[in-house]
């Protein structure tokens, strides 16, 4: 019986098909499997390609919230609009008490600047300054010359219609130094030019005044220069000082009050 | 993964074990090419390493009942062949061969097992409880009553195998 199954068995052997197709099938398998090789390699792919968005994205979001021009508005109420690469206002600073009230007032951001800044120069607080013949003054900053050109000429084009209006570009370095003293750029160039005449005259002081002030200050003290006038500045320095804190409860009154002190000195 | 050259001779070597056990669980020819596939695919991605022939033979038919056996769960056999259509598949036996052959494969599979691995392949009851993964005593009693039953079904005379 052990002999019968022994020859009964041994007379089942595979087909030559069977073992060639098997063979066929392994190195069909083999060959795939050559295709997927380097898979270390492939399975980060989907790892790079999630960093490669995830950077993308902080890179877009940094990108897009990194101020890198700014526009600076002063009359009395000073601030600063900051500019992303795309033309479009990612930060809004009051620089003095008028100038944040202003701020919180207006909705600008993700605005494109040239509408930020007509909204601005529309809005009636600054329009009734203007009416009272205060001097607007519009700088614009940025490490990029070219771009700040163009913002530039942008901001002119949308003040042409207001009158009293002044725009200039200013450096980079001046915008770095006019945080520091706490003023907008353009209230801080202003600043500087008073200060050459006055050099007691404090950034605080200035941040109060209006810009009109400011130039009238200037004007008045170059004139007196040029004259040859020599006055004790100490005077006016408390002159200044009423002025300047004055000027930031009620800009109407201070005006008079303004003045009133440089006619007097005249 | 082992090299081509091996797979090709373990292919060589061990062929006609795999068929045969295929013959005893499978009934049909598709089935035995969906094993051939899978055992040798495993032998080539194996990492095992053999001590010797016996090892990798004893191995390979572990391997491949394991697989037969999966595909009979796996495919809850609507699809079922008759004795006759095997015995018609290409490695079929000649006819005096074929009433033996009948009469094994009328068994149930587990006993056709241990008559195909003790009288073919030559294991003992020790030895095929360990490819089985079964009990030395449950081995004895398969073996005792698949005798019993295939010289019942062949009326031979009973010899002590």
């Amino acid at each position: 019986m052990r002999d019968k199954l022994k020859e009964t068995f041994d007379q089942i052997h595979a087909e030559e098909e069977l073992k060639e197709n098997t063979l066929e099938f392994l190195a069909e398998k083999r060959r795939r499997d050559r295709k997927k090789r380097f898979p270390q390699s492939r399975r980060l792919v989907p790892v790079l390609a999630c960093l490669a968005a995830v950077f993308l994205c902080l890179g877009g979001y940094r990108l897009y919230f990194t101020p890198t021009s700014i526009i600076s508005i002063d009359i009395n109420p000073s601030l600063e609009l900051g500019i992303n690469p795309f033309d479009r206002v990612v930060s809004v600073e009051g620089f003095n008490e008028d100038g944040k009230e202003l701020a919180a007032s207006l909705d600008l951001e993700y605005m494109s600047y040239t509408r930020a800044v007509e909204e601005i120069l529309s809005d009636e607080r600054i329009a009734a300054y203007l009416s009272e013949d205060q001097v607007l003054s519009i700088a614009v900053a940025g490490a990029d010359e070219e771009k700040t050109e163009t913002i530039l000429s942008q901001v002119r084009a949308c003040a042409r219609g207001h009158k009293n209006t002044h725009c200039y570009g200013v450096s980079h370095e001046e915008i770095t130094s006019a945080h520091e003293a706490g003023l907008s750029c353009g209230k801080y160039r202003a600043y500087l030019e008073l200060k050459e005449y006055d050099p007691d005259i404090t950034a605080e002081e200035v941040s109060g005044m209006t810009m009109k002030e400011i130039r009238d200050r200037i004007a008045s003290l170059a004139g007196k220069e040029e004259a040859g006038e020599s006055t004790s500045y100490r005077g006016k320095d408390s002159a200044q000082q009423k002025h300047g804190h004055g000027g930031q409860e009620h800009s109407e009154d201070d005006e008079r009050h303004g003045h009133g002190y440089r006619q007097g000195k005249e | 993964m082992r090299s081509e050259e091996e797979v090709k001779r373990a292919v060589e070597q061990y062929a006609d074990t795999v068929r045969r056990l295929c013959m005893i669980h499978l009934k049909n020819y598709a089935d035995t090419e969906d094993i051939f596939q899978t055992v040798f695919l495993k032998y080539a991605l194996s990492t095992a390493a053999f001590e010797s022939q016996e090892h990798e033979r004893a191995w390979l038919i572990r391997v491949t009942i394991n697989a037969c056996k999966d595909l009979l769960k796996s495919f809850f056999r609507s699809r079922t062949v008759s004795i006759e259509e095997i015995l018609e598949q290409p490695a079929a036996p000649s006819e005096e061969h074929r009433e033996v052959l009948e009469a094994v494969l009328s068994l149930p599979v587990k006993y056709r097992e241990v008559i195909y691995l003790h009288y073919y392949e030559g294991y003992t009851a020790p030895e095929i409880g360990r490819i089985l993964g079964k009990n030395v005593n449950t081995v004895y009693s398969l073996m005792k009553r698949a005798r019993e039953m295939l010289w019942d079904r062949l009326g031979g005379e009973e010899d002590e195998g």
